[in-house]
């Protein structure tokens, strides 16, 4: 009887060891996870301090940090090695699980943290290169002393902070998920940027263009997808004379139907990533200081995206916003330049459907003949499994990341070849710290050239009084509509052959308009000689910003703020009225007659209060689907519909277009029924959803805005935000997107300027820092951003000084 | 009294020094086994020092600069209040305990048995 007792204790104290030594599920193991002495109990920071003196080892110099009000720290090194050393070990304090969870989401190693739920992830992270070009580009980077300096001195800051890590500070997330950080790599910085370029581009049409194409004909795609989206404004005013002689491309790929279907669009970034920039020269600011702003739109995170750092040397004093995990700053300011980027969306990425000798896809059919591919063997650590190993070859077209079962009419096993610019190697880091150090246009302007991917709009401003923009990047050359849909990999015809030369990318300094801007919309008009794509965003905010800065004069900041801030909706004031002249009032019901008259007196200004602001949104999608998703749901699934402005332009001008009647239905609809049809079925769906027309169905209440963790875990974000704007609008924020960082530049003799993004400069949920700046973020408030001299530190009460002591 | 201030304050200074949460179980073990009359003193002993110490930590934890982030574990661990959370630290530590101590115990009066026997 003892001994079963005893038999039974124990095995009730191995059952309990286990459950508690181990996560359950999404259940974190919660013996280690409750242990007060280091678990989640230990990560509570009441004020975030730092000691006023830390020994640390592999500085060469002494090392200053002077923490603001809201612990940005301001890095003071006698040196470049020391500055980055600094950078890597103040944001590993304040960011490293982030910094690592984002590195291994871009090499495709999430499984080694959550187990096998995570493999299919991995391997198409893998499949599309994400490693195969991190790896690349880090043998170019080294290449370069200085980009590799730079470099090794964060990764050796970032270790150094990892070193001092207990198992009481480790940051929350790794007790939660159960597991620790290992050694941090420069690899993993060129993941870090090789993740941001596939955010940035990695959006594909290709497949849905090539079956509409396909089913609905030629005709349809040149109609409804275009090349010049209606009413674009472009970033460089199209009726810039281009004085240079293009290059050709030698030939265009003809039409081809690919055999190997596949949804493209699954797992591609989010839509909306976009941006907003501009830059006001003197003559129309208050100050005669040029002005710039710039506000990226992403998806909203915490722990955020950004963290603002000001890093100075002898050589250097730069501010702004740095990637955790990237040294230098990617979007800020010097003494002597300002700079903001939006996303060029310009088409660097296309697929062709390659065709095999047979099932061991070692060789594809090119030129007449068998040519090998090189057949990449990746290894996927499964937690709590067995590794998995998944191979695919890589060919001239790019890796192949769709293949399978599928078998040409020949026999011979396909796949889909994935070739994007950023699978080349470059050094985008050398570019982002030539541009920390440029001193003018021209200096600024070199810079960029080495910033190959992703392709981006630089605005930039300069202490001399120069306003520009560049469409930079690194684009294929191309004949019209090459890239536009899959192409067969079987040929140099449609293969990319060369690039568009630096010096004749679309780039404007010091118009006469006295402005430059950007709003993703398309970057020339049809007199700039090259293609560089087709699915840029639409006209509305691009419109919207030129037409403000057109009107405004003696720019101020709150102007500046204003703009970043403004609601208007300009796809509104062109469709509204439209919209409502169709709807027949007889037939209305319950609350549709006060819901009309609200839409009636609506300004089309998208603020949180306004309700009108979100049935209008949810009416137009509704619309677009009644006319788009019956046509356009082929093999299943719904294809890319047209923009938003093709759309629109198709209501107003064609009052009979067939697509507006259902052809799943037997009745007969035309333009007015699918508009009211639409209207009712919004207003019917919203009612089901929050109740009766009221207070739920503001826009900041119905919509609002979630920022949540990384990880999605509820309690650690923050949700439920009241916020206005959306899509089409300056203000660009959305459910769970919008603008990252909010700023605003002004080059005077000394810098001014202001900024915020939405969280804090903390990663850790446990800190006052981490989610700090939300409420203002919403409230559309600024803070000062304190560009700080070396020899004037002020130490007043709302500073504090580290010294970083070089400690052998 | 004394069963449950020695694994208490042994337990406090190893885990300060070496973070782990494996003392709860080995020193409720070692304990139990070393205390030959009494099961309760064992197990609800050790037990009850060990509910007292995680739950005295985590309320210490909480009340020193931890209030956020108990606040939003709370939250994520759909609890009311950091108050329960410290509770439900102590009761995970008690139970370990408890059974640890009692295991230590049984394990004892098994060996000392076979032993007499022998």
């Amino acid at each position: 009887m003892r001994l079963f007792k005893t038999i039974l204790a124990f095995a009730a104290l191995l059952i309990l060891i286990n459950l508690l030594n181990n996560s359950q599920g999404s259940i974190p193991p919660l013996g280690k996870f409750l242990n007060p002495f280091a678990g989640f109990w230990q990560n509570g920071e009441k004020l975030d301090h730092m000691d006023e003196v830390l020994d640390v080892k592999g500085l060469r110099d002494e090392v200053q940090v002077v923490w603001d009000e809201r612990h940005v720290p301001h890095i003071f090194a006698a040196n470049t090695y020391d500055v980055y050393f600094a950078q890597g070990f103040l944001t590993a304090r304040h960011r490293l699980w982030q910094m690592e969870f984002q590195t291994h989401v871009a090499a495709g190693r999430v499984s080694e943290i959550i187990g096998k739920k995570a493999l299919e992830f991995d391997r198409m992270q893998r499949r599309r290169g994400l490693l195969m070009a991190a790896e690349t580009t880090i043998q170019r980077m080294d290449e370069d002393h200085e980009t590799h300096l730079i470099l090794q001195a964060y990764a050796n800051g970032v270790n150094t902070w990892i070193e001092t890590l207990t198992p009481a500070t480790l940051p929350m997330e790794y007790k939660l998920l159960n597991y620790e950080p290992e050694v941090w790599s420069t690899l993993k910085t060129a993941l870090l940027l090789k993740f941001m370029a596939w955010d940035l581009t990695g959006r594909n049409s290709e497949m849905d263009l090539s079956i509409i194409q396909a089913t609905l004909g030629e005709d349809f795609v040149n109609k409804y997808y275009p090349e010049d989206t209606p009413r674009t404004d472009p970033v460089i005013p199209a009726a810039k004379p281009w004085r240079f002689e293009a290059m050709e491309p030698d030939s265009i790929p003809p039409a081809f139907i690919p055999q190997f279907v596949q949804n493209l669009r699954e797992g591609e970034p989010d839509e909306d990533n976009g941006s907003n920039n501009w830059a006001v020269s003197g003559d129309k600011t208050a100050s005669g200081y040029p002005m710039l702003a710039n506000d990226p739109h992403l998806g909203l995170k915490l722990p955020s995206i950004w963290y603002e750092v000001q890093l100075t040397t002898p050589d250097m004093n730069v501010y702004g916003a740095s990637m955790p995990g990237a040294p230098a700053v990617i979007i800020g300011f010097n003494n002597d330049v300002a700079w903001g980027v939006t996303n060029a969306g310009s088409d660097v990425m296309d697929w062709f459907e390659i065709e095999f000798k047979d099932n061991s896809y070692t060789d594809y059919f090119y030129m007449d003949e068998w040519v090998k591919s090189d057949l990449r063997v990746e290894e996927i650590i499964i937690r709590d499994g067995e590794t998995v190993l998944d191979s695919f070859p890589v060919t001239r077209f790019g890796p192949l990341v769709y293949f399978g079962e599928h078998k040409l009419g020949n026999g011979h096993p396909t796949g889909l070849a994935m070739r994007w610019s950023a699978h080349n190697p470059s050094n985008e880091m050398m570019a982002v710290r030539n541009m920390n150090l440029a001193t003018n246009m021209e200096t600024f302007y070199s810079a960029i050239e080495a910033f190959e991917a992703p392709g981006q709009n630089f605005a930039m401003i300069s202490r001399e009084g120069d306003i520009a923009i560049r469409h930079n990047g690194r684009y294929p050359l191309r004949g019209l509509d090459q890239g536009k849909f899959v192409r067969a990999g079987r040929d140099t015809i449609g293969e990319w052959e060369d690039w568009i030369p630096y010096d004749q990318l679309p780039a404007i300094s010091n118009p006469w308009s006295g402005f430059v801007s950007s709003a993703n919309q398309n970057p020339v008009g049809k007199k700039y000689p090259y293609y560089l794509g087709w699915d840029y965003d639409d006209y509305e905010r691009g419109s919207r910003i030129n037409d403000r800065l057109g009107d405004l004069k003696k720019i101020k900041f709150g102007d500046m703020q204003d703009l970043h801030m403004d609601n208007f909706n300009k796809q509104a004031e062109l469709m509204l009225p439209f919209l409502l002249k169709q709807i027949d009032e007889e037939s209305l019901s319950g609350d549709m007659d006060i819901i009309i008259s609200d839409l009636h007196s609506w300004n089309y200004v998208s603020d949180p209060h306004e309700k009108a602001a979100w049935v209008y949104g949810q009416w137009w999608l509704r619309l677009e689907q009644a006319i788009w998703n019956d046509e356009l749901t082929i093999f299943g699934e719904t294809r890319k519909i047209p923009t938003r402005s093709v759309t629109a332009r198709l209501l107003l001008k064609k009052p009979k277009l067939t697509y507006y009647d259902d052809i799943t239905t037997t009745e007969k609809e035309g333009r007015t029924e699918i508009i009211n049809q639409a209207f009712k079925q919004t207003v019917l769906e919203l009612t089901d959803e929050f109740g009766p027309y009221g207070e739920a169905w503001e826009l900041g209440r119905a919509r609002g805005t979630d920022v949540n963790h990384l990880l999605s875990v509820k309690g650690l974000g923050r949700t439920g935000l009241y916020t206005g704007g959306g899509r089409g609008i300056v203000n660009a924020t959305k459910k769970d997107h919008g603008p990252s960082w909010r700023m605003l530049v002004e080059l005077g003799e000394l810098p001014t300027a202001k900024g915020i993004f939405p969280g804090g400069q903390s990663g850790n949920p446990g800190s006052p820092y981490y989610d700090n700046a939300v409420d203002n973020w919403v409230a559309g408030k600024y803070y000062d951003l304190h560009f700080l001299d070396s020899t004037n530190i002020d130490l007043n009460s709302k500073l504090s000084l580290t010294r970083l002591r070089n400690y052998q | 009294m004394i069963n449950i201030l020695v694994p208490l304050v042994i337990i406090f200074i190893l885990q300060l020094t070496f973070y782990s949460w494996w003392w709860i179980i080995l020193v409720p073990l070692a304990l139990g086994f070393f205390e030959k009359d009494s099961a309760f003193k064992a197990s609800a002993g050790t037990g009850l020092g060990v509910f007292l110490l995680w739950f005295g930590m985590a309320v210490y934890q909480w009340k020193n600069g931890g209030e956020i982030i108990v606040t939003r574990i709370a939250e994520v661990m759909g609890v009311g209040s950091g108050f329960i959370l410290a509770l439900a630290t102590g009761l995970v530590g008690f139970v370990v305990a408890f059974i640890a101590g009692y295991a230590g115990f049984s394990l004892r009066k098994v060996l000392i048995k076979e032993y007499q026997i022998s």
